[in-house]
């Protein structure tokens, strides 16, 4: 009997598209969301925020305040100071100096929309008053918007403390550059490309209540938090509260992407106020106020960028200096200044790479992780080269890429600075998704309508989604970080009655967690889909939690199933236990099938699960003591991902266990008097490895490809020269409506991981490859006269590429 | 305050509000009626759709005062009498048309309003009649699929 | 996203609006809503009172004049428009505009005096009305007033209508026999708002244009009717535009710079007598 046939008598549910047990709930509008909760005595809180992009606070009036009708009380500036820890930062010097508080610190505002006094009242309405009735004089300070100018010698300091405003400063170098460079039969050469700030924008903007139980001295938080444990270690450093007094709940919550991992910040100030004033206190963000803080993606630049190029086609290494703008404090930064290096090699063969980063502080509101979090912004940029080269060398696109893809029989195979891609098949991928947009007769259709006015264009998107982070990473950015390796935790109890609870470390908005967890746990314990309960959202204070845990970076399906898996392993061995003392057999003799526990050899001597419970619960004298002081059928387990520490000098190491791949393909018309982009046609090709709910999987890929497809052409947290937010609501920031979009070409390939539990990988995020296909399908449709070297292609901006935009700033030097 | 009586998912309500109190939080604060969702402050996101006197509208751009005397539907009153899913919401869960659900009760109230439009339900057709909801989960695809479906399958 | 404190009127007929406006300081006209109340949650304007037009029977509903003119209350809504046969049958270029305005939920609300009287730049009706040579019937206290469009839209966001004033409605005359109307507009995305907008009406007779109306939107505060390119079409028979270069003062926003939506309105203007032509022929 081998191990996997204990765990796994068979497989009914892991692989189908089953139904999802959230959606009963959500459909009949009893979901239970941040804003939802009813909560008696509820006070509700409002933050007062600086127009400014960069001034002094000079005094804070909150006498008419006062005077409004329902006006409980507020947090000033001072009073945080006195009262908290400024936030952990994970920066090394010198910028680890910055200060971050959940209102203003240091008498300054960095952006416009920060938090500078938070007002407290008994009605929604009477908080509006107030913090409206609070009165804030300014004086205005020199800002910088931009990361070019804010790493000139005389540009403003967003934390005049540090020196400079750089909070992060890198070399990669990974092989010899240099002497590809030199000797590569081509180099193409690029001036500066530009990855534009941009947010997935979860519908559901931010919530938090809190609530302060004095008899304990007890804070319960509920609210959308990704990262439920590192929010408690956040929150308990911050407050001086220990950690053992502060709960984190989450519900159900709308939409995450990786923004919600700072719910942090504004539940500190949440919560000093219910201490203070003895209620419960909720902060429900609106959108705008969303826009200007709820966090953005990171905008890079990309400068001097040059590529080396064999005269066969082989891509050999590229080199770049990448100035990332944070915005005006570093929260989860700088760790992008890492995370990319996840994804080093993109989708290819390189064998070169040389990269000087830099993360850079602008009067800009701070950048959070957001779906396919500074991974993306590499993939494009080497993508984007990729392209550019094949363009301007005369090669093939297809045949290039294919040329240049890591083969199917190269796996695992190492990246140039150590991380292990595992398994995949770009080639594959790639001809499926050409099937799906009918490549030839695109290429067709463009020469067909060439001169017409109309221009069409075909783009390939590579990417990948790198999941389940080795946070030792974390030490390439800072030494003294004490992470390394990751894990995830679960339980799976047999209740009294039978019945099968599982509860996750983690937590899900919408992957449909309770689903795929009931999947696995009902096949391994041989019980029906429906006998499965899964906990909703997550609860800090159940031990199912490790410090990682959280739903982020690509991982659940890696790190959360294959600690319900370790757990229920535990549970199935208490309950052979059981029943084989009571059917006097062996325990591994015993197999669960069909709800019951039974003698595999002779399936008519069979005790229900029920029958095991209730013996347990209620009838320990049945059994032999030493079986009844070992067995209490809740079975608790942590997965740790097998991860060694990197070389910290060489910057290299293996920092993400799986790797899944997506190839997006597409073709769009671009109307040559007006350059505006229709898309005509969109393919992707998803290669997660096992999957667990291929139906969940091809909705994660939907929703990662309109996130990409809206950040190229809609999507753009533009800033003007005064630091004002000029997309700050959803009519100027157009999220992509239904009727923006075509109906999706899909299909996948499985490349099961090695080095996963199933084989399962993590897939979420979808690393942005929409951007890259569009990019791809743009320069495509203008050929060489204009260069795309911006993520972000609105209709002028494609005018103008049409016209030549950029030409000049790529160079092939050989 | 002013009292307000509105038939509320087939029940008589009874609140009193503030003028200047939106349709969506007298809904959601004082009916706790989850299914209206706050998204936006513009209007654009549909999160907060309802039918209002068999009207398809956003009730953030309704003052709850302005609703007395009428009927409101939320999405709460979807479901068949027996608590079990209406067409229109099983294929929504069968063609995965969610996925966070806060866009959803906007999604089927919109849809509802739709297919009882007697438009035919193209492809087109169906994207056109959703510009006003905002979903930042799904890319719209199982929806409109899940849609088309419940068309199909309307007798 | 709460609205700044305000009182809620509901007057009963026009006469008693016009009298509630006049008497409650800083009181403005509540229509459909669909943009004033979005105006209040972003903190954007305070009015002290909002006057409530919307459910005036009076200010409701289309009918045609002795003369075929289109008589539409000023609170009509789009769904209104798009779903009358009265309306398709004589302006149905009114009724399209209304079926195609912002969504399905905003349709059943916002209303056309609405989204005249708001007179945003991007707004779908203001240059149509002004191409079809609209009146603008206007109540006051002393009585009432009508305008046409180049007196009715002053600037952005800034009609003829003053501080104790209701429009009621607005009268579309009948076109002309042989009269076509075209219009053509870029938009953020596949259907959103626009980034510049033409609305061209030839009248024809004999294959001779008689009469033109050329008139712009979401390029400059308030429609702009381009007298030039009208005397360009008339007189001759329907055919392209030449090569156009408009001298537009308008400004750079988040959805584009001053000169590409100079140069989108050129466009649109094109392809707009473009589609006029093309129709006149049919």
């Amino acid at each position: 009997m081998t191990s996997d046939q204990l765990t796994r008598p068979a497989v009914r549910f892991t692989g189908k598209p089953m139904p999802r047990k959230e959606d009963d709930r959500l459909l009949k509008a009893q979901g239970e969301f941040g804003d939802d909760t009813p909560v008696a005595h509820l006070a509700y809180v409002v933050f007062v925020r600086s127009p400014y992009a960069h001034a002094r606070i000079t005094s804070i009036d909150v006498s008419a305040a006062e005077r409004v009708d329902g006006y409980l009380g507020c947090l000033l500036p001072d009073e945080v100071e006195q009262l908290t820890e400024p936030y952990v930062e994970l920066q090394g010097p010198p910028a680890d100096v910055e200060v971050d508080r959940c209102l203003a610190s240091g008498g300054v505002v960095r952006f416009s929309g920060e938090p500078v006094v938070a007002v407290a009242a008994s009605s929604r309405e009477a908080a509006r008053d107030a913090a409206a009735a609070v009165v804030v004089d300014y004086t205005p300070l020199p800002h910088v918007v931009d990361a070019r100018s804010a790493v000139l010698p005389d540009a403003p300091q967003v934390h005049e403390q540090i020196g400079s405003n750089v909070a992060f400063d890198a070399l990669y170098d990974w092989g010899d550059i240099d002497f590809a460079l030199e000797n590569a039969d081509h180099v193409i050469e690029v001036d500066e490309l530009h990855f534009h700030r941009f947010s997935s924008t979860p519908l559901e903007c931010g919530v938090v209540t809190v609530e302060y139980d004095a008899g304990v001295d007890t804070f319960t938080f509920t609210g959308g938090f990704a990262t439920p444990q590192l929010a408690t270690f956040n929150l308990a450093v911050a407050l001086r509260h220990p950690a053992n007094r502060l709960r984190v709940l989450s519900k159900d919550f709308g939409g995450s992407f990786g923004v919600k991992l700072n719910t942090h910040i504004p539940a500190t100030a949440a919560a000093l106020l219910a201490r203070k004033l003895g209620r419960p206190m909720r902060w429900t963000e609106t959108r705008s106020e969303h826009h200007l803080m709820g966090g953005h993606g990171n905008e890079r630049w990309f400068r001097d960028v040059k590529m080396a190029v064999q005269s066969d086609g082989t891509v050999l290494g590229l080199s770049y200096d990448a100035l990332d703008d944070v915005g005006a404090y570093t929260r989860y930064e700088p760790l992008g200044g890492v995370i990319w290096t996840q994804v080093a090699n993109a989708c290819y063969q390189l064998k070169h790479l040389k990269v000087r980063y830099r993360s850079i502080y602008t009067n800009k509101g701070p950048v959070h992780p957001n779906r396919g979090y500074s991974r993306m912004q590499h993939m494009w940029l080497v993508e984007r080269m990729m392209d550019i080269a094949a363009h301007k060398l005369g090669f093939d696109p297809v045949e290039f890429r294919l040329r240049n893809y890591v083969q199917p029989d190269q796996y695992p195979y190492t990246t140039v600075n150590g991380c292990v891609y595992d398994s995949g098949d770009l080639p594959l991928s790639l001809r499926k998704a050409l099937d799906l947009i009918d490549y030839p007769g695109a290429r067709r259709l463009q020469r067909e309508l060439a001169g017409t006015g109309k221009r069409i264009g075909i783009g390939i998107g590579s990417t990948l989604d790198s999941g389940t982070n080795n946070f030792a990473q974390a030490r390439l950015l800072n030494a003294h970080l004490p992470f390394g390796g990751n894990t995830e935790g679960a339980l799976v109890r047999l209740g009294a009655d039978g019945s099968v609870y599982a509860t996750t470390g983690g937590v899900a908005f919408g992957q449909g967690h309770e689903t795929t967890v009931a999947q696995v746990v009902a096949d391994m314990l041989g019980v029906a889909y429906d006998h499965v309960h899964v906990q909703r959202g997550s609860d800090s204070s159940l031990s199912a939690q490790t410090g990682f845990s959280g739903s982020y970076a690509s991982q659940f399906a890696v790190t959360g199933i294959a600690a319900m898996i370790n757990a229920t392993k535990r549970l199935i061995r208490e309950i052979s236990l059981v029943a084989s003392s009571v059917l006097k057999c062996e325990p591994e003799e015993i197999e669960l099938a069909d709800g019951a526990a039974r003698v595999r050899t002779d399936p008519e001597r069979a005790l229900p699960l029920a029958a095991v419970a209730g013996i347990v619960h209620f009838s320990p004298v049945d059994l032999p003591p030493e079986v009844a002081e070992e067995v209490g059928l809740v079975a608790r387990s942590v997965y740790r991902a097998p991860f060694e520490l990197p070389d910290l000098d060489r910057k290299y190491g293996n920092l993400t266990l799986t790797y899944a791949t997506q190839i997006h393909a597409c073709v769009v018309e671009i109307d040559e008097e007006t350059g505006h982009t229709k898309l005509l046609r969109y393919a992707m090709v998803d290669d997660c490895g096992t999957p667990i709910n291929p139906m969940v999987i091809e909705g994660q890929v939907h929703g990662a490809t309109v996130h990409g497809i809206s950040a190229a052409l809609f999507e753009h947290f533009a800033y003007d020269e005064h630091g004002q937010l000029a997309a700050g609501n959803f009519y100027d920031y157009h999220a992509a409506t239904a009727l923006d979009l075509p109906s999706f070409g899909y299909d996948s390939v499985v490349s099961p991981s090695p080095f996963t539990p199933i084989g399962a990988k993590g897939m979420g995020e979808g690393g942005g490859a929409p951007l890259h296909a569009l990019s791809a399908a743009i320069q495509d449709a203008i050929g060489t006269q204009g260069m795309v070297l911006a993520s972000f292609n609105p209709p002028e901006r494609v005018l103008q590429l049409l016209r030549g935009l950029d030409a000049e700033k790529v160079q092939v030097l050989r | 305050m002013t009292e307000i009586n509105v038939i509320v998912d087939g029940k008589q309500e009874t609140g009193a509000v503030q003028d200047r109190t939106l349709l969506v939080h007298w809904l959601r604060d004082s009916l706790d009626k989850r299914g209206p969702k706050i998204g936006c402050d513009t209007g654009n996101c549909g999160a907060c759709t309802v039918r209002w006197d068999g009207q398809l509208v956003k009730s953030c751009m309704v003052l709850a005062v302005q609703a007395d005397g009428g009927t409101v539907e939320t999405a709460a009153s979807l479901s068949e009498e027996d608590g079990s899913l209406n067409r229109l919401q099983q294929c929504f869960k069968d063609h995965h048309a969610l996925q966070c659900g806060y866009c959803t009760s906007g999604m089927l109230m919109t849809a509802t309003d739709f297919l009882c439009s007697g438009e035919p339900v193209t492809e087109e057709a169906t994207r056109r009649a959703l510009k006003g909801n905002v979903c930042r989960c799904t890319g719209y695809h199982n929806i409109v699929r899940a849609i088309r479906a419940a068309a199909e399958e309307t007798p | 996203m709460i609205l700044p404190p305000i009182q809620y009127l509901r007057p009963a007929t026009p006469a008693d609006a016009v009298a509630t406006l006049s008497e409650v300081d800083g009181s403005v006209v509540l229509a459909g809503g669909q943009t004033l109340l979005n105006v209040l949650k972003l903190d954007l304007a305070h009015p002290a009172a909002l006057v409530d037009v919307h459910r005036i029977d009076a200010l409701r509903g289309v009918r045609h004049t002795e003369d075929s003119a289109l008589v539409i209350g000023a609170a009509t809504t789009y769904a209104e428009l798009a779903s009358s046969p009265d309306v398709r049958r004589t302006h149905p270029e009114v009724a399209d505009m209304a079926a195609g305005l912002v969504d399905r939920q905003v349709r059943n609300r916002g209303t056309i005096g609405g989204n005249c009287c708001l007179n945003d730049p991007t707004n779908n009706f203001p240059p149509l009305l002004a191409a079809l040579d609209a009146r603008f019937r206007i109540l006051g206290v002393a009585g009432e007033r009508v305008l046409r469009a180049d007196e009715f839209f002053l600037g952005t966001l800034t009609t003829a209508v003053g501080r104790a004033e209701l429009l009621t409605a607005i009268e579309i005359p009948a076109l002309p026999t042989g009269s076509v109307v075209a219009h053509e507009h870029l938009q953020v995305g596949a259907d959103s708002w626009a980034l510049a907008r033409a609305v061209v009406r030839l009248d024809v007779t004999d294959h001779v244009v008689t009469d033109a109306r050329v008139v712009l939107g979401a390029v400059y505060g308030s429609p702009l009717r381009l007298s030039d390119v009208e005397r360009m079409l008339v007189g001759s028979a329907p055919a392209a535009l030449p090569e156009v270069e408009l001298d537009l003062d308008t400004a750079d926003d988040v959805h584009g710079s001053a000169a590409y939506r100079r140069e989108m309105a050129e466009v649109q203007l094109r392809r707009a007598v473009r589609a006029a032509v093309e129709r006149s022929g049919r």
